[in-house]
């Protein structure tokens, strides 16, 4: 067993809820050897939690909630501010989590934990203030239906600290909406599945945390030399200032040009009007400064001021390219001062805006073909880029109001009552499709069919690299490429760094391998880490099986096998005779068994 | 010649590389709160990032707080003797600009001073966005001329296309300032 002389604390604080009990848990060098950190400690918390447990409602007392940093977050590299939020989801009720930038794992470990596991349920409102070593539980009856924008300045008002970090629900995630997010920095979200409302049925509005401890390095000459050169590489891309201008903002213009941009609940992949919602657009007229998450020359993020018309003085910091393409050209909204109220009301209740834009485009396309009715809507029909309507609809779904009391119960409590929508709500095991069509490249119905959360870009973006590189590409290149983003970005997430200086700007994955050697004073591989990182995913994949998911439930959306009528891409389909045949060589290459069972149980 | 370090608050995205670049460069260590420069961030009342770091003021409040004379200055740069620091912390109060910095684990005060006076400081150098730059003390202030002059009110502006794209050009312009000498000097 190696020796880790670096990059842990060593300890994981444990909180119940209920009876305010702490205690810290000491994690060895297998511990640390086996799970890496981030989402691997994640999975294995909630593993355990499962055994002892046993399957329980997600919003149950007994479900746990993970916070989880990485060995890596915090520590002197490009785009380290990256950390877990996890949980059994409410809307799949399978593993869920959700990987948040900004500086809130920062803090969390220089508090002094790798991990914090949350359990029971407060009896009051409360926030958790994690301060160094002294854990408390604060009742806040005072913030109870509070957005997350003035919960945060509140909180760090009450302090009298504007340096604490918190992480917060907004009223979304207090009503359990199931694709509530747990929002920091104002707008830094852990987005999906539903982690808001985990937080929320615990009673926890808050996690705030302040720590003054050194992030423990073992070779802190060679992280200095190491990643003063990537920061030199990074800085000399020639996109680098395409990225911090743009941001992922960018993206619109490329997936409208290579037929991929949701358009009209994802009927088609192309926008004549991707022009209004565009990064240009944003920068010539709304765009009034940078925000990046901890130690990211990149800063993808985009602050944007309305500054007239109707939602004037409205302030957001985003949208990215997600949330506008789901809540802009999904929607048929064509104004990106629209796209903006949209994503500060989703920010501001708390709600992930690609669940959001996916189950209001499937309400309006349900609407127009007549498989709901106007009494279904409250007598108020809505239609495609209907703005006003649309941010009456957002504010429903976080109050659980009207048609929004529906829609907030996510996919699959909306096909529970409107069985209907079945061939139009695009979702992957209950969770919502992100903004990436996926019919012109197979590998990315592929990666959506077989994610362990559903259906989300981040577990495995193949559709730019197939579109550019591999139009024909065989099957097994195919199903390669997506198992090893599904490795090599679950090693991100265990890492506690962020995947774009990887995928945007061509960083190479040996660099994290080499920096996470110093960090820890181990030489580690690329291999050795993909290997562990592929025994995670093999302990998720259990996870699942144990919670009832089966090949039944590892299929892209029914729209996946209809073809694009329009745009670049028309015609393009995903054949369902290569998709089955992806998937059986999927699960052989991962050494599960026909039904996708993998060689480990959760028992 | 003396330079000084200056923040352009407009372009800091707050991402605290100069943080780390600074605790890591000086301390040997990778934590942030032991820099002596940090990000405030303010959102969205008002919207705004900026790094808040020593000035090098010329009548230093710091150091006419400082009961023990630890205070001091050398080519320009105001520096702390740590042998003569009580930590009591009257400068850290005493600076209006909440440019000076405590840490449990360390009795003096963090304070910047300019990377010992050796050339690029490491938060200018490792700033990603141009937001913190080290220039002559004679050309501070030039940002806020510049944005004064470029908000000139009497700017003219004519439009006009160059390889077929509109464009707009914006100008002072020198005749319709003596039409108005004039106009006034008849009235």
């Amino acid at each position: 067993m190696k020796k880790h002389n670096g990059g842990y604390f060593r300890k994981i604080l444990h909180v119940d809820m209920t009876g305010g009990a702490t205690r810290t848990e000491a994690i060895d060098d297998e511990f640390i050897e086996t799970y890496v950190g981030g989402r691997g400690f994640a999975v294995k918390l909630l593993w355990d939690n499962l055994i002892k447990n046993g399957p329980t409602d997600p919003l149950a007392p007994e479900s746990m909630l993970v916070v989880a940093a990485g060995p890596l977050t915090g520590v002197y590299l490009p785009s380290s501010g990256k950390n877990s939020f996890a949980s059994i989801s409410p809307a799949t009720r399978l593993f869920g989590d959700s990987s948040m930038g900004g500086g809130f794992g920062v803090e969390l470990r220089q508090a002094g934990y790798d991990a914090l596991a949350i359990v029971g349920k407060a009896p009051d409102l409360s926030y958790l203030f994690i301060d160094d070593d002294v854990v408390t539980i604060v009742p806040c009856p005072e913030l109870k239906g509070k957005g997350n924008l003035e919960t945060e300045g509140r909180i760090r008002d009450r302090l009298g600290d504007h340096g604490v970090r918190v992480a917060s629900i907004g009223v979304a995630g207090e009503n359990l909406v199931r694709f509530a997010c747990v929002t920091s920095e104002w707008s830094r979200n852990a987005g999906r599945t539903g982690i808001g409302a985990v937080m929320g049925s615990k009673n926890i509005k808050a996690i705030v945390v302040r720590g003054h401890q050194d992030l423990p390095v073992a070779e802190i000459d060679k992280v200095i030399e190491i990643s003063e050169q990537a920061y030199k590489e990074l800085a000399a891309h020639d996109m680098m200032g395409h990225w911090q201008r743009q941001g992922l903002m960018g993206v619109v213009d490329y997936a409208n040009a290579m037929g991929i941009l949701p358009t009209h609940n994802f009927r088609d992949t192309h926008w004549e009007k991707s022009k209004s919602i565009n990064g240009k657009t944003m920068l010539a007229s709304y765009k009034i400064g940078n925000t990046a998450c901890f130690g990211c020359p990149m800063c993808c993020g985009n602050i944007n001021l309305v500054k007239e018309g109707k939602w004037a003085g409205t302030v957001t910091e985003g949208p990215e390219y997600e949330s506008a393409a789901m809540l802009g050209s999904n929607l048929g909204v064509d104004s990106f001062a629209s796209v903006l109220r949209g994503n500060h009301l989703c920010d501001e209740l708390g709600i992930d805006t690609i669940s959001t834009g996916n189950l209001i485009a499937a309400l309006i396309e349900g609407y127009e073909k007549d498989l709901l009715t106007l009494d279904d809507l409250d007598g108020k029909p809505v239609i495609w880029g209907d703005d006003d309507r649309i941010m009456e609809i957002i504010e429903q779904i976080a109050e659980c109001r009207c048609v929004g009391a529906t829609l907030a119960l996510g996919t699959k409590g909306v096909l529970e009552r409107w069985p209907q929508l079945g061939p139009i709500v695009l979702h992957v095991k209950g969770l919502e499709q992100s903004a990436y069509d996926c019919r012109g490249a197979s590998s990315m119905a592929l990666a959506y069919g077989t994610s362990d959360i559903g259906a989300h870009h981040s577990r495995a973006w193949t559709v730019g690299k197939e579109l550019e590189m591999g139009t024909d590409w065989g099957i097994n290149e195919k199903t390669e490429l997506v198992i090893y983003h599904q490795h090599i970005r679950s090693l991100f997430d265990m890492f506690g760094v962020c995947r774009l200086p990887w995928i945007e700007l061509g960083f190479h994955e040996d660099f994290y391998a080499e920096l996470y050697s110093a960090v820890v004073g181990q030489e580690y591989s690329l291999e050795d880490l993909l290997a562990r990182s592929q025994h995670v995913y093999d302990m998720t994949r259990a996870i699942n099986v144990k919670l009832g998911a089966a090949k039944g439930d590892d299929y892209p959306p029914a729209r996946t096998f209809i073809p694009i009528h329009s745009g670049p891409l028309a015609g393009k389909v995903c054949n369902r005779d290569e998709y089955e045949q992806m998937l059986a060589l999927y699960y052989k290459k991962r050494g599960w068994d026909e039904q996708g069972k993998p060689p480990i149980t959760c028992d | 010649m003396r330079r000084k370090i200056a923040v352009v608050p407009e372009k800091c995205s707050g991402c605290r590389i100069c943080e780390m670049a600074c605790a890591i460069h000086r301390q040997r260590i990778n934590n942030p709160k032991k820099a002596r420069i940090r990000v405030t961030t303010i959102y969205p009342h008002p919207v705004v990032r900026m790094p808040v770091v020593c000035n090098q003021c010329k009548d230093a409040k710091c150091m006419s707080a400082c009961p023990a004379d630890a205070i001091y200055r050398q080519n320009g740069v105001v520096k702390i003797r740590h042998d003569d620091c009580m930590g009591c912390h009257a400068c850290v109060e005493a600076c209006p600009f909440g440019a000076m910095y405590i840490h449990p684990d360390i009795d003096v005060p963090l304070k910047c001073d300019l990377c010992e006076d050796s050339g690029l400081p490491q938060c200018v150098k490792m700033c990603p966005t141009g937001a913190i730059v080290f220039m002559p003390e004679h050309v501070f202030g030039q940002a806020h001329r510049l944005n004064n002059v470029l908000s000139y009110t009497h700017m003219k502006e004519i439009e006009y296309m160059e390889h077929g794209k509109p464009k707009r050009l914006h100008y002072a312009d020198n005749n319709a300032a003596e039409r108005r000498d004039r106009t006034e000097g008849e009235r």
